[in-house]
């Protein structure tokens, strides 16, 4: 009897983790699919569901609004100079703390990690009054402080994992057979470091096109981000163009997705961040 | 030790970026929180007198009742996250084809990358007040603008992210496990969900804290899902400190709320990694 009892019981615990998996599934994917359709939906208007046409009316609209056009330019701006400057710190810093040893060097580290676990609005308010404070009113480079700021743990502890898992013998043979320290860098490190240096660009990249909570500290009349145009006329109007945008910025996601994967693979991508990604957005 | 020093200025611009960017403004905010504020001027004028009142307003149950909100609906999410991620990675784990899992695990990457913006976007658009399922929840009785609801979909854009988020943390410790430990329970009789409680859950127990380490902490700072999603009728404690600055330009009670926020963060941090260490070193 007891076998039994235990193996109905069992059965029916399956049965409900299948409904759950199910359920679940469904959850995650049911509002991507539903905005994907609507950005392509013909009509004028918000209707219900199914579209009776598709259009591209939308994404026209989009690129045709002087508001969203501008704050694209600016996010991919702002990006890419993140990109570039947390980078090339980034690099510095991993290569200094990787071929130094000093008291404190892991304290030092878990202090240029620190943004991630501060909520990023509290970051966002305090560089807010601080700019302010020493008359920083250009919005571009209030924006480029703050994204710095968020964006720089990353490219750190990326390029640290890249560097450390760089085998010590080959740069040191390099420098046997005669190399310049410089040239070992160049030729040897920086190449070994690779995945590193791609895997803490990719997510440098996506966390500032991302950001809503520290640029909205930051932003100005005139200078704003994308995510920032679009935040705002979600609360004025439920506009379909935003629809568009949304799928634009998933095909984005996948673009940086496949790019990972070719060059760093997902596997190490997801030890070397992705897991504390947003350790505490 | 010796020539090694010479690498030690290439820390130079992360530490510059780090005390101009980030620690000067918090300590800039700490000083802030103590302000005097006029009301109608924008922050504290230069000079103003300190005082705790910025603190001592925040004993009110009116702001007790945000903090518990935001607590509640924290943690709600993230426990929920769980119950689901859980039976999730380990049937990615143990029941999927490694081609299958692959495929799933991009998936998960590709959900958790997604956009929190573009992700609040989408649940507003499916399950808000306007969407598709607005003629299903009004014959089922459920107002979609009513408090209850919203607050629910706020859980729900948590979720969004939780989920993939807890999955893939839990992933890697469930294929630690042993399959055999759980074979062996079951070859002495105990039934399936019982050998899970007793061997699976206890040995992944560092995986499941640090899971709930990410959840809550992301859930407790999250500021676009409780602002977009809320619609002002749920405040998250950050969705206050805007408020404080963008609506009554109050910088010194804007700065009392971070502090507080960000002390809170911090501390619940420091409690659940040492539990995670604690139980690592065992």
């Amino acid at each position: 009897m007891g076998p039994m009892i235990n193996r109905s019981l069992d059965k029916g615990f399956h049965l409900i983790g299948i409904l759950m998996m199910g359920l679940i599934f469904c959850f995650l994917i049911a509002p991507i699919a539903v905005t994907t359709i609507m950005a392509f939906d013909a009509r004028s208007y918000l209707g219900p569901l199914p579209p009776p046409s598709f259009s591209f009316r939308w994404f026209q609209r989009f690129f045709s609004d002087d508001y969203f056009l501008k704050g694209l330019g600016t996010s991919v701006e702002l990006a890419c100079t993140s990109v570039v400057v947390t980078l090339c710190v980034g690099i510095a810093t991993a290569f200094a703390v990787e071929r130094t040893e000093f008291i404190g060097k892991e304290a030092l580290i878990s202090l240029f990690l620190s943004p991630l676990i501060v909520p990023p609005v509290v970051t966002g308010f305090a560089l807010l009054l601080f700019l302010s404070q020493y008359g920083v009113i250009n919005g571009f480079a209030r924006l480029l402080c703050g994204h710095i700021i968020i964006t720089l743990p990353y490219t750190i502890r990326a390029t640290l994992a890249g560097l450390a898992g760089i085998d010590r013998t080959l740069i040191e043979a390099a420098l046997s057979l005669g190399a310049s320290e410089r040239e070992a860098f160049w030729d040897v490190t920086l190449p070994l470091a690779r995945t590193g240096i791609i895997s803490g660009a990719i997510f440098a990249f996506a966390v500032s096109m991302d950001d809503v909570s520290v640029s909205i500290m930051l932003t100005d009349a005139r200078t704003y981000t994308l995510p920032i145009a679009l935040i705002s006329s979600m609360r004025a109007n439920f506009d379909l163009s935003i629809a568009a945008a949304s799928v634009m910025l998933m095909v984005l996601t996948l673009v940086l997705i496949v790019i990972l994967e070719k060059s760093v693979g997902l596997n190490r991508a997801i030890g070397e961040g992705v897991f504390r990604q947003q350790e505490l957005q | 030790m010796t020539s090694h020093h010479r690498f030690v200025p290439l820390l130079l611009p992360a530490v510059i970026i780090f005390l101009s960017l980030f620690f000067l403004p918090l300590v800039g905010l700490l000083i802030e929180s103590f302000r005097v504020f006029t009301p109608g001027s924008i922050g504290s004028s230069a000079g103003a007198a300190f005082t705790l009142s910025n603190y001592t307003e925040l004993l009110t149950p009116a702001f007790a009742e945000f903090l518990l909100e935001t607590m509640r609906v924290s943690l709600f999410a993230s426990i929920i996250g769980l119950v689901f991620a859980f039976p999730l990675a380990y049937w990615i784990a143990r029941r999927f084809s490694p081609g299958l899992r692959a495929i799933v695990v991009s998936a998960f990457v590709t959900l958790m990358f997604l956009s929190i913006l573009v992700r609040t976007y989408a649940l507003e658009l499916t399950f808000g007040a306007a969407g598709p399922l607005r003629p299903i929840l009004l014959s089922l009785g459920i107002f979609p603008n009513g408090h209850g609801y919203i607050e629910i979909l706020v859980g729900a854009g948590l979720l969004h992210y939780i989920v993939p988020m807890a999955t893939l943390t839990l992933l890697g410790a469930i294929q630690n496990v042993d399959p055999r430990l759980f074979d062996a329970a079951q070859v002495l009789g105990a039934p399936g969900w019982k050998a899970h409680l007793s061997i699976t859950v206890p040995l992944c127990m560092r995986g499941l804290l640090a899971a709930f380490l990410f959840a809550f902490t992301f859930s407790i700072s999250a500021f676009v899902i409780p602002m977009i999603l809320g619609k002002g009728r749920v405040l998250f404690i950050s969705n206050l400190i805007y408020n404080r600055f963008s609506e009554i330009a109050d910088y010194p009670s804007g700065a009392a709320i971070s502090i507080v926020l960000f002390v809170f963060a911090l501390s619940i941090v420091y409690v659940l990694s040492r539990q995670v260490h604690r139980r690592w070193a065992q």
